[in-house]
């Protein structure tokens, strides 16, 4: 497991709203399907006091960690109030924080993260689907249906996509150790780097698939970063240059970032990469057959 | 979203960064007012939503004497395509040298990133690619309101310190006008001093809003429209339709379909929440593209409801064939009603997209 596990006791920042209410009722069934703690606390300004799910809500982050064991944060608040509510609670003293909120203004994720940085905390996302360590937690909006227990990690920049990689792997007998969405957006606070040193400390970890798109060069970046044995996907090959493609951070800008390079510079690094999402299973078993 | 030359340098103007005097017609006829004070050269530069301007003929050269001729000229012209609405009219500088000066989004230190060259005036990838040992880069903390003093003479070295100021201020408009790119190109010097000679701000599309801006120029008409549905959509030239949920899984099934030979016509992503009638509208929107000839949707996600989807294409009641692989809940429902009405649902993406090439080839 990485950043969390079934001891774990979640925070849900917008616990009240459509999404939060929701995602708190689906991350709870999980964790009673695995015996874990899930969300044990919700904080909106104002609501303090009320219950979703029979979990209590609380005016701020502070509150709520008198009152609870709270090692990781959700958060589903709107786009113009989700870098307050990450440093509301790095300040308060909140490790892991996972910002599933899309269309943040960058220039609020660059503050937010540096101050996060600045606390301690470790910020996924924003603008991703949040995280799962099968049997143990789920820390986002993944449908924990698809997923199975094993040894190999994902770490991915898309969501549904993810969901799609994960799904070949448990209908061929590759389960996973913990899938994490790292976000869609073009500045986000945990990149493939930071995931793989967490992967390569996990002795559940013995190999990780990578899933990129187009835009920056994180994916180089983390490829270089390991040792662990990798499979990797990008998305995004068929992508003209200067058009955004959904993410705010798939767009192959000044002739950089681009699926073909990418994919070039991978590959010269020794990490095979998927022409076809149908393709990743048997490349990972295929890892795992010569030992590499 | 990306702003006109005149717009950028108004942004500078009012942050006190000098810019030339300059004046921004709509007609050759409104260019007579300021031909006085244009002095006896000045440069005509259309103000049109593209790159590369220059060389397409978008900037011309004038006098007092030619001015309103050549003015017309330039009013008469296409720009790769576009028409010419607007110029902008300014004084020919007394140059000295050309600097180059930017500030971008860094996705690595996930800060702003400031580069500065003395080697001005060309393009920055030329002189990355060519020199990178001449482009000086200073990583700032996004926390910062002002850049301090050391970072500043990192970043110009032996040029002139009257550019300092320059910087800060770019630093500040990068910050409080929502720009994911501020840059100056060239930045030059005259016997007057420092001078902004081109400008180029794109302002964050998530931050529109908040910055007054409320039409986002740099969509098509198609592409407004999917936004106001809530829809990503990007336009390209095959004959393909694709939808999909999720920014990922769409680029994956448009690259599925490079691989297996075909082109896609367009990218839509549903994003979260495929209700029957967003559906609908999206399988209707793809298909208003003339050359779509059959459309992919491809939706997977443990939430989506199959049976809502299939409601959608059917009430969409295209013409075009619809190809359909879903994942979900309530598939033998979606299944049902769609084969009800002639429709394929097929299990993978693999599947779905093949069959697509196969009906356009």
């Amino acid at each position: 497991m990485i950043y969390g596990d079934k001891n774990t006791g979640i925070l849900v920042q917008g616990a009240t709203g459509k999404q939060g209410e929701f995602h708190i009722g689906l991350m709870n069934a999980y964790a009673q399907q695995v015996g874990g703690k899930g969300v044990v606390a919700g904080v909106t300004p104002g609501k303090g006091g009320q219950q979703v799910h029979g979990v209590p809500v609380f005016n701020t982050v502070k509150d709520a960690m008198k009152n609870h064991d709270i090692g990781a944060a959700v958060i589903f608040v709107p786009a113009g109030a989700a870098a307050d509510a990450i440093m509301e609670e790095a300040n308060a003293g909140i490790t892991t924080i996972v910002c599933i909120t899309e269309h943040i203004p960058v220039q609020d994720t660059m503050k937010a993260i540096a101050y996060a940085r600045m606390e301690g905390a470790s910020v996924i996302g924003p603008n991703c689907p949040g995280l799962l360590s099968p049997g143990e937690v789920k820390m986002g909006i993944m449908p924990a249906g698809l997923f199975s227990r094993g040894n190999v990690g994902v770490i991915s920049r898309s969501g549904t996509l993810t969901y799609e990689v994960v799904d070949e792997l448990t209908r061929a007998g590759i389960g996973q150790s913990t899938v994490v969405g790292i976000g869609g957006d073009p500045v986000i606070g945990q990149t493939f780097v930071d995931v793989l040193e967490r992967f390569e400390q996990d002795s559940q970890t013995k190999a990780v698939v990578l899933i990129g798109e187009v835009g920056g060069n994180l994916e180089e970046e983390g490829a270089t970063s390991t040792d662990l044995p990798i499979v990797s996907y990008i998305a995004g090959i068929s992508a003209p240059p200067d058009k955004r493609m959904g993410h705010a951070g798939a767009i192959v800008e000044g002739g950089e970032g681009d699926a073909r390079s990418k994919i070039a510079r991978m590959k010269k690094h020794g990490v095979p990469v998927a022409a076809r999402v149908s393709e990743i299973p048997e490349m990972v078993r295929e890892l795992f057959r010569c030992g590499c | 979203m990306k702003l006109r030359e005149h717009e950028a340098k108004n942004v500078l103007k009012a942050a006190g960064i000098p810019v030339p005097a300059g004046f921004l017609i709509r007609s050759a006829d409104e260019l007579t007012p300021h031909l006085e004070e244009l002095g006896s050269a000045f440069v005509l530069k259309a103000q049109v939503d593209v790159g590369g301007r220059g060389k397409a003929g978008g900037i011309l050269m004038a006098d007092k004497a030619t001015g309103t001729r050549v003015a017309r000229e330039l009013f008469a012209k296409q720009i790769k395509g576009l028409p010419v609405k607007e110029v902008l009219a300014e004084q020919k500088l007394d140059i000295r040298h050309e600097y180059y000066l930017s500030i971008t989004v860094d996705r690595s230190s996930k800060c702003p990133l400031l580069l500065f060259t003395e080697a001005g005036g060309i393009e920055i990838e030329i002189t990355a690619k060519e020199h990178p040992e001449l482009i000086r880069k200073v990583v700032a903390s996004p926390l910062l309101r002002d850049l301090p003093p050391f970072m500043i003479r990192e970043l110009i070295g032996t040029a002139p310190k009257e550019i300092g100021p320059v910087i800060n201020k770019l630093f500040r408009i990068f910050i409080e006008k929502d720009t994911i790119l501020a840059e100056i190109n060239p930045l030059v010097t005259t016997p007057d001093g420092v001078v902004a000679a081109d400008a180029k701000i794109i302002v964050d599309d998530n931050a529109l809003g908040r910055q007054g801006i409320t039409v986002n120029r740099d969509l098509s008409l198609r592409e407004r429209e999917a936004e106001t549905h809530g829809f990503s959509y990007v336009e390209l030239d095959g004959k393909i339709g694709v939808i999909g949920n999720g920014a990922g899984l769409t680029m994956a099934t448009l690259d599925l379909i490079e691989f297996y030979g075909g082109k896609a016509a367009n990218f839509l992503d549903v994003g979260g929440g495929a209700e029957s009638e967003r559906v609908m509208h999206a399988v209707r929107l793809v298909a208003s593209v003339p050359a779509v000839k059959v459309i992919v949707v491809n939706l997977l996600g443990g939430i989506t409801k199959c049976d809502e989807v299939a409601k959608g294409i059917i009430a969409a009641g295209i013409s075009q064939k619809v190809i359909v692989r879903l994942a979900g809940t309530n598939e033998a429902e979606g299944r049902r009603l769609l084969s009800e009405k002639g429709y394929e649902m097929l299990d993978t993406m693999d599947i779905v997209v093949k069959k697509a090439v196969e009906v356009t080839a």
